[in-house]
């Protein structure tokens, strides 16, 4: 299809949403003045309130015309007396391209690379250009790379048809929105009158009443019935206006091919979801490992040590590069699925590019460092940016020592059988003698008074772990309250299996069904592994909280509990003894032993040449 | 207004009728089933899910109800056994232990394999009375038999009996661990009492839940052969293991029990095992399958082999069941009825070990063929 009808059929599909609204607006005119003529007055009445109700969504929908900005994104905007180099590049690239260069560039947080226009005239005229450009992006392509990404973007200005497209996106977005505002009052609608109900249970209740189920089914019916009818021609918009998008995202393949080499673009593209995938592990199992600890790593880290875990996984995600994700997309997708676009720039003649110096992307940056840390500023929230820094190797210790002790505590609750007030006693014992002393000390870390505010979804129980946890690596030699009744927690928990209490405290833990109806010895078989594991923690806990254990950072693999000399060999057969059939404490008592009074220990525990001598 | 009240009213009546309509096509419908099966009745199908009931001739020949029938067994239980099981129950080892060493001295191998498995699942669920037997007696190769027997049960209590798609991470975790601690118990075994073929047959069910290799069963069953050639229970575990559904195939399966049966002397009960992997292996709900003149064959077999077996064989009566069973599914209900009343009360066998309700499987089976063959009381 040419341009002229591609146009002609954006317009028409914009129209139709028009269309649609008007129509809507007929039809509840006429049931308005059907009513008027047939009805007696008060029905009457209900039909107008009803039809003014529904007609506000649509001609709300119709007369919001802009497009929405982008302003989910945080960024830092970057002048060209900033990043020069980066400017130089992108001119460049927009000038291959053939079309006017972005007006803004902003460095973002996520890993995404994206163009956006602020037009007018329902896209007919242009306006400012925005270049938006995610670090973690630029951290994991090769600058060769950014530039195949650069590219495709400037493509899709460049393409005759995106000023369309810029109709096409309109008239979805126009469609989407209006179905947003019906599914939100409906929504509003629902949870009103869930509220009454609920707060009408809850006075039958307190009347000793039996509640009523609350039952919200048939609330906002109708809202919902107009969404779906514009959610029908939103389906149908998508699917007559997707192969344009789909084919104009190849045409901006080919630009970038053209421009930035053929095997730049195909390893650029391979490379963005391998990027993607390994930037969610990063965030998830480094960046914010210690938020619960209320810590975060230095300024600047936040972001950049993505670098670090990108490094030192090389090899394994060189595995993923090869295989392209193939799951399906959805048929409402915009772009095609990207082992075909790859498949197809693949199959383009060899340019004879393949060569390119292999330079990471983050040197077109004039000081990355810097980026990163002002980036991070818009990426974290308030409350986050109050939290602690510490240098990663500190991070990963204290964070994942706060989560030791909670699940030692966690355990040593269940086991106990104090779990009912799991949150009264740990609880108790900070807040008891800790809180005082802490005042004082958190005048010292100023960051220390957010962590209580920053993390509110955590609460109380969140909080002694990570507070004894800020004291011990500020003052290493104080002994907070915690660590006594950690210390009690595992003694009384070995006083009790001594005693002949093991398997009754097996009953006391969460059970799978296939474990809860085993009898005798195969019962026991069930236990053993949950009691071996909820024992090995109470003990790195306390080898943690006597500072014998270290967490050790590992950029390739997870982090490792680093146990006292000797102990990695003994400590498993110790622990197995501890919950053999017939208990013996021992053993693990013996390993425990030397950690209690260290001084005396050491040497005699190390006849070899030991590290601790 | 009018023509408004009489277009609501036809189709309020259009509606109603159309009830009407549908309920009679249900009423008519089923009285003509009512009238259809109860002129079934007649004929005696005992599908109905009624109770129940002995049929006359079943009662005439003193066979039992399904509440009656034993389904942990598939004959009567020794009385020297019931008591050192019960003594075992108490806490006693003593008579477990007299017992299991007279079948050492004997080198009745086939009971003290038998005997082993019952005291081992015992042991499983408690072993405090094995403990006290090991205490009192250190090395004592009976005692280690049953440690290692129990340990193999206990693997198998945690994983449960359902197949690898029902059973959770957890239960396989547990069951490979605690195998792999019978592996030690049963070369100890083995060690203590150099003659005796029942470690390697527990060693069977180690090889088989863990997977080992084609080899390291072939090694085992070399070193059972040794001992034992023609053993009942080892046999059955190695036919286990070669099935389809463990560690082999149907083909391996088939071959291992064809060459059995050959090799074996009359009477040793071994022809059982070709009729036991075409049972493994049948997923059809078809009967011809059990009716080909191969099938006929086999049975016939196994009839002249347990005609030639000493009545005192442990195993008689599971092959028996299994006669019975293919007897009857090829209509030959007068020999299917003689192997019935050889066992009837006890019903703890294939194939009716693998059904939800055995009992009731047994019971339904053994009337047909009493109702079918020729009045023999």
């Amino acid at each position: 299809m040419g341009p002229t009808p591609r146009a002609a059929r954006a317009l028409v599909l914009l129209a139709g949403f028009y269309l649609l609204g008007l129509f809507l607006l007929a039809a509840l005119a006429a049931a308005d003045w059907a009513a008027a003529v047939h009805t007696p007055g008060p029905f009457a009445l209900k039909v107008f309130i009803v039809s003014a109700v529904l007609a506000l969504p649509i001609v709300r929908g119709m007369f919001m015309l802009r497009t929405p900005p982008y302003e989910d994104v945080p960024g830092v905007r970057v002048d060209e007396s900033r990043e020069p180099r980066l400017w130089q590049t992108v001119r460049d690239i927009a000038q291959q391209v053939g079309t006017r260069a972005p007006d803004e560039i902003l460095l973002t947080g996520d890993v995404n690379a994206a163009v956006s226009e602020d037009s007018r005239l329902l896209g007919l005229a242009g306006g400012t250009r925005r270049l938006r450009i995610g670090l973690p992006l630029m951290t994991g392509l090769s600058e060769s790379g950014l530039r195949a990404v650069l590219a495709h973007e400037m493509g899709h200005y460049g393409n005759a048809d995106t000023r369309l497209a810029a109709i096409s996106e309109r008239g979805r977005v126009h469609v989407l929105r209006t179905v947003a505002h019906f599914e939100e009052r409906a929504g509003a609608k629902v949870s009103k009158e869930r509220a009454r109900q609920e707060k009408k249970a809850a006075a039958a209740v307190a009347k000793g009443r039996k509640a009523k189920e609350v039952d919200t089914t048939g609330t906002g019916v109708t809202y919902r019935a107009m969404a779906r009818l514009y959610t029908a021609y939103g389906k149908f918009y998508l699917r007559a206006t997707l192969s344009g998008s789909r084919r104009a995202e190849f045409a901006a393949d080919v630009a970038a091919a053209r421009i930035a080499g053929r095997d730049a673009t195909s390893s650029a593209l391979r490379e963005i979801p391998v990027i993607d995938a390994a930037h969610d592990f990063y965030l998830n199992c480094y960046a914010t490992l210690g938020v619960d600890a209320g810590l975060l790593p230095p300024p600047g880290e936040f972001l950049g040590g993505f670098r670090h875990l990108l490094a030192a996984r090389h090899a394994e995600l060189d595995a993923l590069r090869g295989e392209l994700p193939t799951e399906p997309v959805s048929p409402y997708d915009s772009h095609p699925p990207i082992a075909e676009r790859v498949a197809r720039i693949e199959a383009l003649p060899d340019d004879g590019r393949a060569s390119d110096p292999v330079r990471p992307s983050l040197s077109l940056l004039a000081d990355a460092d810097r980026s990163f840390a002002a980036v991070e500023e818009t990426v974290l929230t308030p409350a986050a940016l109050g939290l602690r820094r510490l240098d990663w190797p500190e991070l990963v210790h204290a964070a994942m020592s706060v989560q030791t002790e909670r699940s030692a505590q966690r355990f040593g609750a269940l086991a106990l059988g104090t779990a009912s007030g799991e949150d009264t006693s740990p609880h108790g014992t900070h807040g008891g003698g800790g809180t005082p002393g802490h005042g004082a000390d958190a005048d010292g870390t100023p960051g220390h008074g957010a962590d209580a505010d920053g993390t509110p979804g955590h609460g109380a129980d969140a909080r002694p772990g990570a507070d004894a946890d800020a004291d011990r690596t500020s003052r290493p030699e104080a002994a907070p309250e915690g660590d006594g009744a950690g210390a009690a927690t595992l003694g009384t928990l070995l006083d009790a299996i001594d005693a002949g209490a093991l398997w009754r405290i097996a009953e006391r833990l969460p059970r799978s069904a296939e474990a809860a109806a085993a009898h005798g010895r195969a019962a026991r078989e069930f236990a053993r592994p949950q009691l071996r594991a909820g024992l090995s923690q109470l003990v790195s806990a306390e080898y943690l909280r006597q500072g014998q254990a270290r967490w050790q950072l590992s950029w390739a693999e997870s982090a490792a509990l680093e146990l006292p000399y000797g102990q990695v060999d003994e400590l498993p057969a110790a622990l197995e003894a501890a919950v053999a059939d017939r208990p013996d404490t021992g053993p693990l008592r013996a390993l425990l032993e030397p950690v209690a009074a260290p001084e005396t220990s050491a040497p005699a525990q190390a006849p070899a040449p030991g590290p601790t001598a | 207004m009018i023509t408004l009240l009489w277009a609501v009213l036809a189709v309020i009546v259009l509606i109603v009728l159309a009830i009407g309509l549908w309920f009679l096509k249900a009423i008519v419908q089923g009285a003509l089933e009512g009238w259809r099966s109860g002129s079934e009745e007649p004929d005696g199908s005992d599908e109905s899910d009624g109770p129940y009931e002995l049929p006359e001739e079943c009662a005439a020949i003193g066979l039992l109800p399904p509440d009656r029938q034993n389904t942990d067994s598939a004959s009567p239980v020794p009385a020297e056994l019931t008591a050192a099981l019960d003594a075992v129950a108490r806490g006693e080892w003593e008579p477990a232990a007299a017992l299991l060493g007279r079948t050492a001295a004997e080198r009745d191998w086939e009971n003290r394999s038998s005997y082993a498995f019952d005291l081992g699942e015992k042991a499983a669920q408690d072993d405090t009375w094995l403990l006290a037997w090991e205490t009192a007696r250190p090395d004592d190769p009976d005692a280690a038999v049953v440690r290692a027997r129990s340990t193999v049960c206990l693997a198998w209590d945690i994983r449960g009996g359902k197949r690898a798609q029902y059973t959770t991470g957890e239960q396989f975790r547990g069951f490979h661990a605690t195998l792999q601690r019978s592996r030690a118990e049963t070369e100890r075994a083995a060690g203590l009492n150099p003659e005796d073929p029942t470690p390697y047959i527990t060693e069977i069910w180690t090889a088989l839940g863990l997977g080992y290799p084609h080899a390291e069963m072939d090694r085992i069953w070399a070193a059972i052969t040794e001992r034992a050639p023609y053993h009942y229970e080892a046999h059955f575990s190695a036919v286990q293991y070669w099935c389809q559904k463990w560690r082999g195939s149907h083909e391996l399966a088939r071959a291992f029990a064809a060459e059995a049966a050959a090799k074996a002397p009359l009477g040793s009960l071994l022809t059982a095992f070709p009729l036991i992997v075409h049972f493994e292996h049948d997923e059809t709900t078809d009967q011809e399958v059990d009716r080909t003149p191969e099938m006929v064959a086999l049975v016939d077999a196994a009839l002249a082999d347990v005609a030639a077996a000493d009545p005192a064989h442990p195993r008689l009566a599971e092959v028996r069941h299994l006669l019975a069973y293919y007897l009857s599914l090829q209509d030959r209900d007068e020999a299917a009825v003689e192997q019935f009343r050889l066992v009837d009360g006890y019903v703890g066998a294939l194939p009716w070990r693998y059904r939800a309700d055995p009992a009731a499987e047994y019971c339904s089976l053994r009337d047909q063929s009493v109702r079918a063959a020729p009045a023999t009381a």
